[in-house]
């Protein structure tokens, strides 16, 4: 026979998903860094740029 | 509704970038000037351009101190004038049309790209610094020989274009 497990009820607010939380800052992270990259280095430093 | 807080705060934070994204690129419109190829110019008869007194005789012309306009004519499969010569430190407007086909025109390796549109004057403004070579490409399929037509843009420093206009 199993054993009985015990059973865990939290409520909403109590279930903090920590790594779900890393995970998005860190891609929020990444895109803000390459869209800094792309449009500040690769974009505007890509002369001739179109000014008329 | 209940949203939970890390709900709430990547929410917050994907609005921010939103906001970042859409302020970086109105920055480079509004105080860098960056501008978009438009077709506000006067449309022309593309099986007439040796009457027109711009693209007859395709060139570089100076039109004020320091500004320069240069005057190309892309067909199948040149762009002319071939090189395109201008100097340094100046203001130079591209006026391009096409002879025959939809052509691209794309000075490689920078911003200054457009499409070249039979009857469509494309026009765009640029400040060429440094002394240099550029290659300017087609890149529209525009037929057989589109992979071989290429051009050259040449940035003289201004002591020797000066010198080249007065040879003429």
């Amino acid at each position: 026979m199993a054993e009985e497990q015990p059973i865990r009820e939290i409520g909403h607010d109590e279930f903090d998903p920590n790594g779900t939380l890393a995970l998005i800052l860190v891609y929020f992270a990444i895109l803000t860094v390459m869209w800094i990259f792309m449009y500040f280095v690769e974009f505007l430093g890509n002369d001739l740029t179109v000014i008329g | 509704m209940d949203i939970h807080n890390y709900e709430k705060l990547w929410l917050v934070l994907a609005m921010v970038m939103i906001v970042g994204f859409i302020s970086t690129t109105t920055y480079g419109a509004t105080a860098l000037g960056i501008e978009m190829i438009s077709d506000d110019e006067e449309t022309i008869d593309p099986n007439a351009l040796d009457e027109d007194p711009r693209f007859s005789e395709p060139r570089v012309e100076q039109v004020g101190e320091n500004e320069y306009e240069a005057y190309v004519v892309a067909r199948q499969f040149v762009f002319e004038p071939d090189p395109i010569t201008v100097p340094a430190n100046s203001t130079v407007t591209f006026y391009i049309t096409s002879a025959d086909v939809i052509h691209g025109f794309e000075v490689v390796g920078t911003n200054a790209n457009t499409m070249v549109i039979p009857g469509e004057v494309a026009t765009l403004t640029v400040e060429p610094n440094e002394p240099g070579e550029y290659g300017i490409l087609c890149n529209e399929y525009c037929g057989g020989g589109h992979h071989v037509m290429e051009g050259k843009l040449v940035v003289e420093p201004e002591a020797e274009f000066d010198r080249g206009e007065a040879d003429e």
